[in-house]
């Protein structure tokens, strides 16, 4: 297992600063994202660390080595790429066993460590077939098998589940991490998929142009997030802007256009302060208006049902709108008038200024 | 419409191709393939009998089996030459910038867009005894007498190649084109060397590509008759060349359908072989 350590990682193209300054260690065995929209740079420190592109300034070290000088052969990585990169001539087995010769690693020793990894897949059966007789789900797992066989210091997966329909993509999505986890191997996973990242990783790096706007668990992100750029990247928010009227003990009370709410907050902020707190959808109920005394007034602009849940827009009483998502058990049409709740602790304050 | 006028209209598509075919190549063919087994003529083309003597004239004769065998060498070198000048270029087409792309194309056909005769007569005047590179050797003083550049399978190689690289370039650019950049990240992710991914992953899926180029080229080498003719002078005569002496200078129609048909069968032969060594089991999408 292997450490990867990056500091002050930075990539040019031309003028642009693809990548600026980027510092992050994943530790043994840890699986990490890099989750951002497209042109944020994740595919390019990828590259980087793949050594496909050479670093315009910062190191990158395995297990503390510096492995920028290295070129990408000598790496010793194991890469899934977004169209798996199947060698079209080769059937699955010679995929499997190309990174071994690449070793000179003895015949009977490949053979038994491609038989190991394709039952680790489940593609034994295909063993003979070339990459255009397999369905996209399969070429993903001979590609996993493929990076994997050569047993690599670190996995980097770039964007491996894009091309797959929604259901196998989910599917694949626990395969890997399963996979993952019993290879114990140091992983470094690129979507721009937020559910993915938050569902797949141990910690989740946004990143916007070029930089890293924030790292953490999943639910640290998600919770947590230290910007509107990244509350709004990693779900549907609503942002909700006030002035602290009253500082209290574990947080403050802020006043908005629609009533006062009090909130936590990690830092004691100052009467008179302007703040913006981050309320997500799931985080709010709503009940009928002549129900009880509480919450602030509103009124059913839509509804939408899928299934499990529907998305309600609602405006309250200073015309600003929330965005709502709820269980089905009780439905509210358009035009309904609405009470809107909240607890005071699914509020989260953004550290920057507003 | 009646179902019967459907089945009509791809006949009628290709009719006009059909009759153009069958009038000015199936008949003429045909025509070759009977002129071949005729008697030689008194002062007519040909003569009233008929017989394979023709084919064991040429057969037996060391001069016509030593000019097949030159001709063959000629194509065969015209076509390495091609391949080894020709892939780099595809590949700066393939894979280079895409603003220069449209240029890079001009210059490679521009061998095309140059008459054959005057083309052949401007590498008299560059290879010739007296030609410009003999006389800019020999004015530099790196050689004392003109350099043989003219008059042998040298210089035909030259010229052929020429005008045959579009015919070797254009196939495997389009080969290549086809070969997702990926898939060399993909091998030297998994150790390879540069040397070894384009030994392993890139030659084997451009070889579709080398197959079609290096066939056009060969046969397009071993029948052209003008670049021959004029640069090999009389010298070194190409089959091509001398089936055209045959019919015309000296007016021997049956020998000369027979010389024409035996390097049509050599040149067809020579390319399935080709392509039955060359197979590969994997297909291309």
């Amino acid at each position: 297992m292997t450490e990867l350590s990056i500091r002050g990682l930075t990539k040019l193209f031309g003028a642009t600063r693809a990548v600026d300054q980027i510092s992050l260690d994943i530790t043994n065995g840890e699986f990490v994202s890099l989750l951002g929209p497209s042109g944020c740079g994740k595919t390019t420190t990828l590259k980087v660390i793949a050594g496909f592109e050479h670093a315009d300034a910062g190191s990158i070290a395995f297990d503390g080595n510096d492995v920028g000088e290295l070129p990408a052969e000598k790496r010793d990585i194991g890469m899934v790429f977004q169209n798996y990169a199947l060698f079209p001539h080769m059937t699955v087995v010679q995929n499997l066993a190309f990174g071994l010769e690449m070793r000179k690693r003895p015949r009977q020793e490949i053979q038994t460590r491609v038989a190991k990894l394709l039952d680790m897949v489940q593609l034994s059966d295909l063993a003979e077939r070339y990459p255009r007789q397999l369905s996209g789900g399969q070429q993903q797992r001979v590609a996993l098998a493929r990076a994997l066989v050569i047993e690599p210091r670190i996995l980097l997966l770039d964007e491996p589940l894009a091309n797959l329909d929604a259901k196998l993509r989910d599917e694949m999505r626990v395969f890997i991490r399963e996979l993952q986890r019993r290879v114990g191997i140091t992983t470094v996973y690129v979507t721009h998929d937020q559910a993915e990242a938050m569902a797949i990783s141990d910690k989740v790096v946004v990143m916007f142009g070029g930089r890293i706007a924030q790292m953490g668990a999943p639910d640290e992100i998600y919770d947590r997030p230290r910007s509107r750029e990244v509350a709004g990247f990693v779900g549907r928010v609503n942002l909700i802007d006030g002035k602290v009227s009253a500082v209290t003990e574990a947080g403050c009370r802020l006043r908005t256009g629609f009533g006062e709410i009090d909130i936590a907050c990690p830092w004691r902020p100052a009467n008179g302060d302007s703040l913006t707190a981050v309320l997500r959808p799931e985080a709010i109920t709503l009940a009928p208006t002549d129900a009880t005394g509480l919450g602030w007034g509103g009124r059913v602009l839509s509804a939408y049902y899928s299934g499990n849940t529907i998305d309600y827009r609602i405006a309250l009483t200073d015309g600003s709108e929330l965005q709502v998502q709820t269980f089905p058990t009780r439905r509210f049409q358009p035009g309904d008038a609405v009470t809107v709740m909240a607890s005071g602790a699914s509020f989260w304050p953004l550290a920057e200024a507003s | 419409m009646a179902p019967k006028k459907r089945h009509l209209a791809p006949l009628l598509l290709i009719a006009p191709a059909l009759i153009v075919l069958t009038v000015f190549l199936v008949i003429p063919y045909l025509n070759i393939i009977l002129m071949s087994f005729r008697t030689p003529g008194n002062g007519v083309p040909y003569g009233a009998g008929w017989t394979i003597a023709n084919y064991g004239k040429f057969l037996s004769d060391p001069f016509y089996l030593f000019q097949i065998a030159n001709t063959l060498w000629i194509g065969v070198v015209t076509t390495l030459v091609c391949l080894v000048a020709g892939f780099p270029v595809a590949w700066q087409l393939a894979r280079g910038s895409n603003r220069w792309r449209g240029l890079y194309y001009g210059i490679v056909l521009a061998p095309l867009l140059i008459g054959i005769v005057i083309r052949s007569y401007g590498w008299t005047i560059l290879l010739g005894n007296n030609g410009v590179i003999n006389r800019a050797l020999i004015g530099a003083g790196l050689v004392d007498g003109p350099l043989p550049l003219m008059y042998n399978g040298l210089g035909i190689i030259i010229a052929l190649t020429h005008v045959l690289l579009p015919f070797m370039i254009l196939p495997i650019s389009s080969a290549l084109q086809g070969v997702d950049p990926s898939l060399e990240a993909a091998a030297r992710s998994l150790g390879a060397s540069r040397a070894i991914t384009f030994r392993r992953i890139v030659l084997p899926l451009a070889l579709p590509g080398i197959q079609a180029g290096s066939m056009l080229v060969f046969v397009l080498a071993i029948s052209a008759y003008v670049t021959p003719a004029l640069i090999g002078g009389l010298r070194v005569k190409t089959m091509a060349v001398t089936v055209v002496d045959a019919l015309i200078d000296t007016f021997q129609w049956p020998f000369g359908s027979a010389l024409a048909l035996a390097l049509s069968v050599i040149g067809a032969l020579s390319v399935i072989a080709f392509a039955r060594l060359t197979r590969t089991k994997w297909k291309a999408p």
